[in-house]
């Protein structure tokens, strides 16, 4: 009886201190994360910094860059470049961000209906 | 009896064997699983962000976030947005880390586009030092540092007898050596490039050429080409917007290649494209002789 007490009132101890530890490490403090890549960005974020990739390509033609850019953001950083075009579009956006983007996709070799009315004659 | 009785009652509550009271034994516990679940949440299994802002990036990220920010800016010239961005990184002393990332800039032998955009928003951020003052606007064909000889005016030289003035007219390409190529080792690089959408007038890709001193240099012949045509014209033959200057009209919807015959860098991709003010924007080319000094003399047609 009495071993039994003893753990009774240990385990008891534990379960309360589990828990405030627990409340503390992932509610109250939990850990800084400072060290993030643009993978685990916000959306809203994420679309940003995808056209600001756009408009850095417009501004010199570097699509080794552009590409490697994007490739930080997802495993399947087409994936992510088309679907921040067609957030642009649905959200009728500037016209001239959107087409930085389409150009941007095309010369990836992208290709999707939802571009088509942004793409000039000349892509290069 | 009875007193001793309730002693021995109380002793047995009060204290387990060993000494230890039941709260002490609570408490044991309480450290322990304490201890063991802090560890386990901070360290095993910590909490992940999906949701981070740039605030969150590594300094890597977060030096190549303000880059692509400086880049777009020039690009637009949207200042509120570019300010709206690098708040984001919720830096207290944001200019200070602009300051430091362009100097790392220049160390590490950054483009000089790279570096200009940099520059720039450095300034806007109201950062004051020797390499803003160096690569920030209003440089470049500005800055003059002691040459050994004083650039001659494009009104000394006269202006060339047999130059035509520069023409949408195709250039001949019935001689196989006609075509130009670049050289591996150019004579000129470009220093800069950035947007142009400060008037109403039609768009247009304005180049200034300057010797290695970054004085103006003038009759320099620069090519243009497009699919299906090409043209050139010469630097100096408008004083009034500089010494080492020309331009040629975009038209919209064409993509224009430009570089100069004596040997640069190709700049392709040009493009007419509308700015936020509202009117079609074109662009402007400053390239740097690397070889000389002196001002070279407008050079006869071929």
């Amino acid at each position: 009886m009495t071993r039994f007490r003893i753990l009774f009132f240990l385990l008891l101890g534990m379960t309360i201190g589990t828990g405030v530890g627990l409340t503390i490490g992932w509610i109250a403090w939990p850990t800084e994360f400072t060290d993030a890549n643009p993978s685990v960005l916000q959306k809203a974020y994420r679309n940003d910094y995808v056209q600001m990739i756009a408009d850095t390509y417009a501004l010199d033609n570097d699509l080794p860059a552009a590409q490697a850019r994007l490739n930080e953001l997802d495993s399947n950083p087409n994936a992510i470049l088309l679907e921040t075009i067609t957030d642009k579009v649905l959200a009728d956006v500037n016209e001239t961000d959107i087409r930085r983007l389409v150009r941007l996709a095309a010369n990836l070799g992208i290709s999707s209906p939802v571009m088509v009315p942004f793409i000039s004659e000349d892509s290069s | 009896m009875t007193r001793r009785r309730r002693h021995s009652d109380e002793d047995s509550n009060r204290h387990m064997p060993g000494g230890v009271s039941i709260t002490g034994w609570i408490l044991l516990g309480l450290v322990i699983g304490l201890a063991g679940s802090l560890y386990y949440a901070w360290v095993v299994s910590p909490v992940v962000y999906t949701d981070a802002s740039p605030a969150r990036f590594s300094d890597q990220f977060k030096r190549e976030y303000i880059v692509l920010v400086s880049q777009s800016y020039a690009l637009t010239g949207n200042w509120e947005l570019a300010e709206q961005r690098l708040a984001a990184l919720d830096d207290s002393a944001l200019a200070e880390s602009v300051a430091a990332l362009l100097d790392e800039a220049i160390r590490s032998g950054e483009s000089n586009l790279v570096i200009r955009n940099l520059a720039v928003m450095a300034q806007q951020l109201g950062v004051e030092n020797t390499a803003v003052s160096r690569f920030g606007p209003g440089t470049g064909a500005t800055v003059t540092p002691t040459p050994t000889q004083t650039p001659i005016p494009p009104e000394s030289t006269a202006t060339p007898t047999n130059t035509p003035r520069p023409t949408n007219t195709p250039f001949p390409t019935s001689t196989a050596t006609s075509q130009p190529t670049p050289t591996a080792q150019p004579n000129y690089r470009l220093l800069d490039q950035q947007r142009v959408c400060d008037n109403e007038d039609a768009p247009r890709i304005e180049v200034n050429t300057l010797d290695a001193f970054l004085n103006p240099l003038p009759g320099v012949e620069v090519r243009v080409r497009w699919q299906g045509g090409e043209d050139r014209f010469y630097t100096g033959f408008k004083p009034a917007f500089g010494a080492g200057y020309g331009d040629f009209t975009m038209e919209p919807e064409v993509s224009y290649t430009v570089f100069l015959a004596d040997g640069s860098p190709e700049i392709s991709g040009l493009r007419v494209e509308p700015c936020d003010s509202g009117f079609d924007g074109g662009w402007q080319l400053t390239f740097q002789n690397l070889r000389f000094g002196a001002t070279a003399t407008p050079e006869a047609e071929e």
